[in-house]
Parts: structure tokens; sequence; C-alpha cells
């Protein structure tokens, strides 16, 4: 059978941007059989990465379009027909196209599998800095939350 | 006196560090700054204190789109302060590893973000729902193609890891790469497609004055050896990149702007100043791709810069075919390392342009000091300078056009927003 397929994105040198990646490596140690978990820092590598897989569950760092979120809030969201809804748009991201772009050019394509988006509000993305209290506290809840969606 | 203000994203879709501000008073352009770039200082920190033979691993790290010619700026400024003898194809393997990276770019770049551009759409999303799915899906084809060539080679394509100084730690076998090339032999033939398609769009022209910069080297398209040279005749060797060029603090923004040193002018690198520069040595898909596109050579036009993508990921493939079908696996893969003192300097030509590294070196390979020179840093000033004179001519636009020219005159450069700078926004003001 076709895997679930886990990817965390983001940069491991850009303070909370590195979130996705270290949830998505947590979830690694504890995922079940079936689940495959992949890193990517660019975001356009979804495209390649949606192929194959049964369903696919997106974790990223995010920020809210209009600031309306507090650093560490977890979301959850399913891709559409039109892609992302536009609460989780604007992931960060890299050339101007993040994740939300890119699940939306699969989408327009046609020929994208089932996707979940899990995101966390990003504070700090300075490059060199460390991960923000905040969004540190919400890793155990997102890597829940991936968990609970990865299981066959 | 009418007041507007008006904030649309040119890249990125949300507030952030990096922005472009107009401030536009009676008709006339009164403030003109561009924010988008971060450069890799923590980087340059970061190397400080560290074993030679880690910076491969490191430096790659600054940028996800253009990993491999951060490694090859660093490890060939290495190998030659080292004095390494190279076996014989590993330069060949490293000039397919960064074809690959060039591939992956410019494809991205011409699909994702030029054409939707030229096409009029908001975003390549629109771009697949109003009737060109194809081409998308075309560009995505041509794009994984350059991400799977480098990822046969340099271990990951994200952040290689198989170059080292010396060599590469493992040689791909030949069937690996062979097995790419019905791959690539359908690609040279979709690339021309590509210039057809770009052939009839309607591009902006802006033939204003420019001194283009790129390696040039007497023996074929120079990407990772040559010296520097400039449309106006400069001529200079990496290690007086830093004479010949000088880095000047702006008020407006925490990225250094790149100058002549001697006349505290701006220079144009990247696709277009290769092209220009280093032309005679197309390759003949790469000039049927020339012609097919409409670039007519020689131009200092900007907008003629996605046509010159195509030309260059025209020539790759063609290159990157004859390299693999000639291609013998290194063997040793990797030439033994003596570190000693001294400083290392070197140049490649980046996807975006040309990329200097500098690196300081104690006698048992410790890295004392590193200075690294991206080509989006070096184009700054010239986008600045190009919107400055642009903008005047089109400020009659409504804000929504203005605004869409004024991303074009920047993604003519194709800046590297993603290395460090995540949001992107453009405020214009009009009294």
């Amino acid at each position: 059978m076709r895997p679930v397929r886990v990817i965390g994105c983001g940069n491991p040198d850009a303070g909370d941007d590195a979130a996705g990646l270290v949830a998505a490596e947590e979830v690694a140690r504890r995922a079940p059989d079936g689940v495959e978990v992949v890193l990517a820092r660019d975001p356009l590598r979804l495209l390649d990465l949606l192929e194959g897989a049964r369903r696919v569950i997106v974790v990223d760092a995010i920020r809210a379009p209009d600031g309306g979120r507090t650093p560490g809030a977890v979301i959850r969201a399913e891709a559409g027909p039109d892609g992302l809804p536009a609460a989780v748009r604007s992931s960060l991201s890299s050339h101007g196209l993040g994740i939300a772009e890119t699940i939306g050019i699969a989408a327009a394509i046609g020929d994208a599998p089932p996707i979940v988006f899990h995101g966390v509000e990003a504070g700090n993305v300075r490059m060199g800095s460390a991960m923000s209290a905040d969004v540190r506290a919400a890793l155990p809840l997102l890597v829940e939350r991936v968990l609970a969606d990865a299981r066959p | 006196m009418t007041h507007r203000s008006v904030e649309v994203p040119v890249v990125g879709r949300v507030e952030g560090e990096g922005a472009l501000h107009i401030r536009i008073d009676d008709d006339v352009i009164t403030r003109l700054e561009l924010e988008i770039y971060e450069p890799p200082r923590f980087f340059e920190a970061f190397l400080r204190g560290r074993h030679f033979s880690e910076v491969p691993d490191i430096v790659p790290r600054i940028c996800g789109i253009c990993p491999v010619a951060y490694q090859m700026s660093a490890i060939y400024g290495l190998e030659e302060l080292f004095e390494v003898e190279l076996p014989a194809g590993v330069r060949e393997l490293r000039r397919l590893l960064y074809l690959g990276e060039w591939i992956e770019s410019h494809m991205l770049h011409v699909h994702l973000l030029a054409l939707p551009d030229y096409l009029g759409f908001d975003d390549a999303i629109q771009l697949a729902r109003g009737g060109f799915k194809d081409a998308v899906e075309r560009g995505l084809r041509l794009k994984r193609l350059g991400n799977d060539l480098m990822a046969a080679i340099g271990g990951r394509e994200i952040h290689p890891v198989s170059p080292r100084v010396g060599g590469f730690s493992k040689a791909v076998s030949p069937s690996t790469l062979r097995a790419l090339l019905p791959r690539i032999d359908d690609a040279l033939a979709e690339i021309l497609d590509v210039a057809d398609l770009i052939a009839p769009l309607e591009v902006p022209t802006f033939p204003r004055p420019a001194e283009l910069v790129a390696i040039s080297d007497p023996s074929g398209y120079a990407i990772t050896h040559g010296t520097m040279a400039s449309s106006e005749g400069r001529r200079w060797t990496f290690a007086e990149y830093e004479e010949v060029t000088t880095e000047i603090q702006v008020a407006h923004s925490n990225a250094l702007h790149s100058v002549f040193t001697d006349t505290d002018t701006p220079y144009f690198l990247g696709p277009l100043a290769r092209v220009m520069l280093n032309g005679e040595w197309l390759t003949p898909v790469a000039r049927e791709a020339a012609a097919r596109s409409g670039l007519q050579l020689p131009t200092l036009d900007p907008f003629a810069s996605m046509a010159a993508r195509v030309v260059e990921s025209a020539l790759a493939l063609e290159e990157a075919r004859r390299l693999i079908a000639d291609y013998e696996p290194p063997d040793p893969p990797a030439a033994p390392v003596r570190p000693r003192a001294g400083r290392a300097t070197w140049a490649t030509e980046a996807p975006r342009g040309t990329l200097y590294h500098r690196y300081d070196v104690a006698e048992d390979g410790t890295i004392i000091e590193a200075k690294i020179v991206p080509p989006t840093s070096q184009n700054l000033r010239h986008m600045e300078k190009d919107l400055a004179e642009f903008l005047p001519g089109v400020l009659d636009r409504p804000d929504d056009e203005l605004t869409r020219l004024a991303e074009m005159v920047v993604r003519n450069y194709d800046p590297c927003i993603s290395c460090a700078t995540h949001f992107l926004r453009l405020d214009i003001e009009r009294t």
C-alpha cells in the first residue's frame, strides 16, 4: 500500500522556522509502519514529494497574514481544490513560493493526494537565532496532532 | 494635492523584514528604497574557528535554492590555497552538478515567477488554471530534472553532502547518470517549446546603459573557473575582487551595496551578463533557443533576462548530455589535502550571478575569517538604479500596474529572497 507521507519544512538555522523540521523528526521517531517522514527546506520540493503518497501531512512554521495569531498557536487545515484556506496562507516562503502556493499549484494541476497541513505560528525567524520558548512549548501538541493524522 | 497610499506584497504574501518603499510627490519619485536581502553574516561568524573540512557542509545551508554555488566557491578557493591536485574527472563532475542547479533555479524562475508576470496572472496557481497547465507542468518537469541531477551527484539535492575539499566523498556510478539521459533528451526538445512560448510575450523595453559583470574563461562558458570581466573592458582576478569592488553601507538597509571602487558605479550580474560576455560559447541548442525566444544579442535590456535563463538552461542540458556520455568516475574520488596558512579567494557563477568567497586560514586548516559576497547583494544597487530610471516613465499607470511593473524590474534579477528575508512588501505612497 502506498505510504502516508509526513513532510517537515523549514530552515534549521532560522529560529522558529525550524519548527516543522524538528516536529517531523520527532514524528519519525514515533511513527507507525506505513508512515514515511521526509524533510525539505525548499517548499517546492513538495511538488515532487506528493507523488506516490496515499495521503500527505505537511508541517511547517507559518505567519498569519494579519498578525492575528500569537506565536506558538497550532493550527490544522485540509487542502481543497483551491489549495489551502486563506487563514494558513503565507507560510514562511522561499523565493516567494511557500507551502500554500505549492499546494495550490498541485491542486491546480489536479493530481495531488489529500493533503493536511499542520502549522505553528512563528515568532522569531532571524538567521542564527534559537527557537522561541512559545514555539518550543507548542511542539509536543504539534507532534501529537501530526501523529493523530498520520495513523493509517 | 491628492494623497494615495498603497501596500502590495512584491513576492512574499505577508508583512516582514523585506520591502520596497516608493514615495511619489507630484508625479516625481522622491524616495525609493529596496530592502530585500539579508547578507549571510550569521554564517560568516559561524564559520570562524571551524576546520576547513566542515566548510562544504556549512555553506550550502546559506541557500536552499543554490547550495552548490556556495560549496563550489568555497571548495575551489580552499583547493587553490592548499595547492590540491584534483583527480581527473572531478572538475567535470562538479560542472555537471552545477549545471543541475542552473536548470533547477532557472526553470523555477521562468515558469513559476516570470511567466505569470508576462502572461498577466497573479501567480503560478492562476497560470495553471488559466489555460497554461501544460506549461506549468513542463516547467516543473524541467526543474525536477535539475533536482534529480543534483541528487544523483551530490547526495541530497537541498544540501549536497558529497562534494568536499579535494574532490567528492563518493563518485556517482555511470549507470545512475546515464539513466537520466532519456529525460535530458526530452528536456532538450521541451526547452525549445519554452523558447517558443516566451517569444510572442509582450515584454517592456528598457535599453538603459549598464556595466555587465561575469566570469570569463578562454576555454568555455565560465561557471567555476576564469577571471572577472565586465562589458566596459575591466578585467580582474578573484584575488583582486575586494580591491576592484567595494561594499558600501546604506542607511535604509542592513545589506551592503556593491559598487566599483574607482568609479563608485553599480554593476549587473546574472544570466544576461553571462550570455552577453560569454556568448561565443553558447551551444547549438542554446543558440536555437536564443533565436526562437527572440533574444537579440547584444542587448543591455534587463527584461531580456528571462530569455537568457531559457538559453542558459538549453546550454546546461546540452552540456550535461555530453558530460554524462563521457563520464568515467574519478578514481580516487578525492585527492589528499594538506592545509596551509593563507588567504583563499574564489568566485563562481551562481544561477543569479557571481558568488565571491574569501577565507583566511590558519596553518592547521582552521578558518580565521570568512567573507561571502552573494550575487543578490551585489545586484541590489543596480536594482534600485533600474527602479529609479524605469518607474518615472510609467508613473501615470494605476497603482496595481505600477506595482506589477516594479515587481518585474526586481524579478529580472531573480533576487535570492529565500536566503534570509522571508517577507516582502511594496509600499507606494503618492501625495
